[in-house]
């Protein structure tokens, strides 16, 4: 007799999209706000960008509910963290955090695809990726989620060296200015809703510089 | 593993100003090893009129032989060369002639019709047509294509700069895909003349 399969799922997807670029002194991360189920839409105004610290932002897309129960968990040791040591987490400490609790559920893991932005202790812009169970990489830019295939060819073809034989810097990171990767940001977006059905209805940008943090949002289509 | 993505392949065909771009990648694999770095993918119907076949690389082949030899009969027929649109609903037709056993294709058709007009389609290997103004896309690199492609597509672009979005739209779909690539082809058509250029992207 056949073994019988569960057909309740722990996990659903919520769609969405996200993506960071690091540049030299700042760091642009972007994330769309609808939240989806099946071919329905639940609200086209949740945000999927949580700040864990001063400098880091993380954009999550995948099942929101493992997302909130991920911000929560590393929220609250980033604040221990905060009471031993007496000051924030830098960026590349809050990596290696958001690896470590991704892979403490190895065998029931999160289901959230992260994108973690912000300066690191030289103030230059960093981003770092993830899959699912906390495997992950300092990059110049990175997107995740239901529009990353559409999105990820195009920022390789604006923002990679100029010719494939060349290898990057490992602490590559865009020479584009801040207001021509917000444009570029703005302009992936754009594309990726027209073709992928879970991405839609605004944009929520977060740009990290020397100054500080500043929002913007821009609307997008809403079908 | 889907019997698609068997061979690998990646297609794209763009609209500019009074003429057309269709390209596609090199390679042919079984599987994650590379057979050969020049196959050809896309036909000549006739001088405005061609067809790109993704998806399995014998189906694709049988295909085009068949498309030729009826080609071939109607201008025997009716004394000229097909019209793209009615080459169109030929291709529609045969596949469909096969829907509980189909070709295992996805054919991206691109032409100059009445007036030199630009006109492309695609359709899903049962002949379900979707005609498009600005640019269609198949294979297995199709989700990076429609991104590139959505991205750094403009309308009345003129052939060189046709070219230019169409090859680099090409080469950043495929270094993202690893069934496809190994340089790309890409034939820009206008009224008068047909270019045929070979690109040199990652050979991977």
């Amino acid at each position: 007799m056949p073994k019988e399969h569960a057909n309740w799922s722990p996990y659903d997807n919520n769609g969405g999209t996200c993506v960071a670029i690091a540049g030299a002194d700042y760091c642009v991360i972007a994330a769309d706000t609808r939240m989806s189920t099946g071919y329905s839409i639940l609200t086209r105004e949740y945000s999927k960008i949580c700040k864990l610290a001063d400098k880091s932002f993380m954009a999550s897309s995948g099942f929101q509910a493992d997302v909130k129960a991920l911000q929560k968990v590393l929220s609250s040791r980033h604040l221990i963290y905060q009471h031993q040591h007496n000051k924030q987490m830098s960026c590349p400490a809050m990596a290696q955090l958001l690896s470590n609790t991704l892979y403490y559920k190895r065998f029931f893991p999160y289901y959230a695809f992260n994108v973690l932005g912000g300066l690191d202790s030289e103030g230059k812009g960093c981003v770092f990726t993830y899959d699912a169970v906390g495997s992950y990489e300092r990059v110049g830019y990175s997107a995740q989620g239901s529009g990353a295939t559409l999105i990820t060819p195009f920022l390789d073809n604006q923002l990679k060296s100029p010719s494939p034989l060349l290898l990057p810097a490992k602490d590559a990171v865009t020479p584009l200015s801040e207001a021509e990767a917000i444009d570029l940001v703005k302009t992936c977006f754009s594309s990726a809703t027209e073709r992928d059905i879970y991405t839609g209805d605004s944009v929520e940008i977060i740009i990290l510089n020397a100054k500080g943090v500043r929002h913007e949002s821009e609307p997008l289509r809403k079908d | 593993m889907s019997i698609f993505e068997y061979n690998g392949s990646a297609l794209v065909a763009m609209v500019g100003k009074n003429c057309f771009a269709i390209a596609s990648d090199r390679r042919l694999g079984v599987q994650l090893q590379t057979i050969a770095t020049d196959f050809q993918r896309i036909f000549k119907i006739h001088d405005k009129l061609f067809l790109g076949l993704s998806g399995l690389g014998s189906d694709a082949q049988t295909l085009h032989q068949r498309l030729v030899f009826r080609h071939k009969l109607y201008q025997l027929r009716e004394e000229r060369d097909m019209k793209p649109e009615t080459f169109a609903s030929l291709v529609s037709a045969i596949l469909y002639e096969k829907r509980f056993g189909p070709y295992f294709c996805q054919p991206v058709i691109a032409g100059l019709g009445e007036d030199d007009k630009p006109f492309i389609c695609t359709m899903d290997s049962i002949g379900a047509k979707e005609l498009a103004k600005d640019f269609v896309v198949a294979g297995t690199a199709s989700e990076s294509l429609y991104g590139a492609c959505e991205s750094m597509f403009k309308p009345d672009m003129d052939h060189e700069e046709l070219f230019e979005t169409v090859s680099q739209a090409l080469l950043s779909s495929v270094d993202r895909d690893c069934l496809s690539g190994w340089g790309g082809h890409v034939y820009v058509v206008t009224p008068t003349e047909v270019t045929e250029r070979i690109l040199k992207g990652r050979m991977d």
